[in-house]
């Protein structure tokens, strides 16, 4: 069900730095897609697939220490914090604009809102983890935190490149009334859960994680792409996806080989 | 909008986050053990089980809401979407036990037995002998069942109260489902951290931690609250 507890592959990038990217990635390709709809899909569903990148590669970083629960659990519960956080972001700036007559430049703040509320709630309810409830992973208050914003990032980068835009009168009619957010809560959460759990075990490699994540992204990317009938980014996104994947199956065929002529296996096992 | 249509949503999202948890600790969660039917409960993990009761019991209670001449803010009215929700996650919990029973007695041939009583409280009958020896128990012996029912009921209502508490904030359906979605997941995975993997229903040793579980969501849910008012403001 979950990984020996504590085992860490090396790890080929520093998980900060991944996180970083992916933050600044994914708040450009808001802004692009705000910017620039004729390519939102475009160049706003490529940017938002780094936020699922780094929200993967936490996942692999949490999830090694042995949650108990499995794997998708803490991909859903990313997920459930990240469509609060992205929702109310949208909502509350609204608010400020509507009820207490803030100038209307506040609503390109979007995405600063959206990463500030999902750090807030991911952050608190990771020490409720670690307080009431008793999780005793070293790792798990910063994690939760991340995880949070990586959900929170990719939905509403999804969301924004689908619909052009990420300002309420664009993103509530064109992403969250007609029900595309639902999409984008489960394939963003499918991209950031499925890489460590389809890889997690004793000859998990950093590299593989990665590269299966960034596949899974691409996949996300894809079914966003079709959804959105944007026929240039669904043949560049399946092109980039089937070049990742086939790298991905090389590498596991690989690590494969290498475990099966290893001579601590038990000869006859079977 | 005034102080006090504020103020019952936000009792009530803060109270739906803390019986969703409560709910998660009665489903009688096998997890892996269980599909192989080496430990008692149904095959899969909690998060995946309260979410599939937890939804259905959210579509039961918006189909009701949607109903022509149904008024949210009616009392009568808004206990009975409450228990058609309860209702609906019933029959889905209901179900998804009864076929796998059927599969763990006719497929893979085993006994249902509870492993953490020695007589199950509800019938009387002997539990212990029954036990392969290795394993923790197989399938959904009654106590689990009646354990789950409840469970789902009470996933049903804390669903329902999301929703009707989203709703009569001013949110159209389509953005109270969403974010009444986003809501459970996020408590029924706290309450299947507090759980830790496994268990079997009230009679489980484990049961005793739900107050940790409940607290944890409640503050969850508080503050969940407090965003979800603000952001009624900006409808």
């Amino acid at each position: 069900m979950s990984h020996a507890a504590g085992g860490h592959a090396a790890e080929l990038y520093p998980e900060n730095q991944i996180v970083a990217v992916g933050t600044l990635l994914a708040i450009l390709g808001m802004y692009i897609a705000q910017f620039f709809p004729q390519v939102s899909m475009l160049l706003g569903g490529l940017l938002a697939s780094a936020a699922t990148v780094a929200g993967a590669n936490t996942t692999r970083k949490v999830a090694a220490y042995g949650l108990g629960t499995g794997v998708p659990s803490i991909g859903m519960l990313s997920l459930g914090m990240g469509i609060i956080s992205s929702v109310s972001g949208i909502y509350l700036v609204n608010a400020l604009v509507k009820y207490f007559k803030v100038d209307a430049l506040v609503l390109y703040a979007i995405p600063i809102v959206v990463t500030v509320i999902a750090l807030i709630l991911g952050y608190i309810v990771g020490r409720l983890t670690v307080k009431p409830i008793g999780m005793k992973i070293p790792v798990m208050v910063e994690s939760m935190t991340k995880l949070s914003l990586m959900g929170a990032l990719s939905i509403l980068g999804f969301c924004a490149a689908y619909a052009g835009g990420f300002l309420p009168d664009i993103i509530i009619p064109g992403s969250i009334k007609n029900g595309v957010m639902a999409l984008a809560f489960i394939a963003a959460g499918m991209a950031i859960l499925h890489p460590f759990n389809a890889c997690l075990g004793p000859d998990e490699s950093h590299r593989r994680t990665l590269t299966l994540a960034v596949a899974c992204g691409f996949l996300t990317w894809f079914v966003f792409s079709v959804a959105k009938l944007d026929v240039i980014s669904t043949v560049v996104s399946l092109v980039l996806w089937a070049l990742v994947y086939r790298e991905f199956i090389k590498q596991s065929l690989k690590d494969a080989c290498a475990v099966y002529y290893t001579p601590e296996l038990p000869k006859r096992e079977m | 909008m005034d102080f006090l249509s504020m103020l019952i949503p936000f009792v009530e999202i803060t109270l739906a986050g803390a019986i969703i948890n409560a709910s998660v600790h009665f489903v009688p969660v096998g997890g892996a053990p269980a599909a192989m039917a080496t430990s008692t409960g149904i095959g899969t993990g909690t998060t995946q089980l309260a979410a599939g009761a937890g939804f259905t019991g959210l579509m039961a209670a918006a189909t009701i809401a949607a109903q022509s001449g149904v008024n949210i803010f009616n009392p009568l009215h808004w206990a009975i979407i409450l228990l058609s929700g309860a209702v609906g996650s019933m029959i889905m919990l209901g179900l998804t036990m009864l076929m796998g029973q059927l599969i763990y007695v006719f497929g893979v041939g085993v006994v249902p037995a509870a492993d953490k009583c020695e007589r199950d409280p509800i019938t009387g009958d002997y539990q212990k002998p029954y036990i392969t020896p290795g394993t923790t128990g197989h399938g959904v012996p009654t106590v689990c069942f009646i354990s789950g029912l409840i469970g789902a009921a009470l996933g049903g209502i804390g669903g329902a109260l999301a929703y009707v508490a989203l709703i009569q904030l001013g949110f159209s359906p389509e953005i109270a489902g969403t974010i009444a979605v986003g809501f459970f997941f996020m408590n029924a995975v706290l309450a299947s951290y507090n759980i830790g993997g496994t268990i079997e229903g009230f009679h489980d040793p484990k049961f005793k931690k739900i107050p940790n579980g409940i607290i944890a969501s409640f503050v969850a849910s508080l503050l969940t609250g407090v965003i979800v008012v603000l952001m009624s403001l900006g409808i």
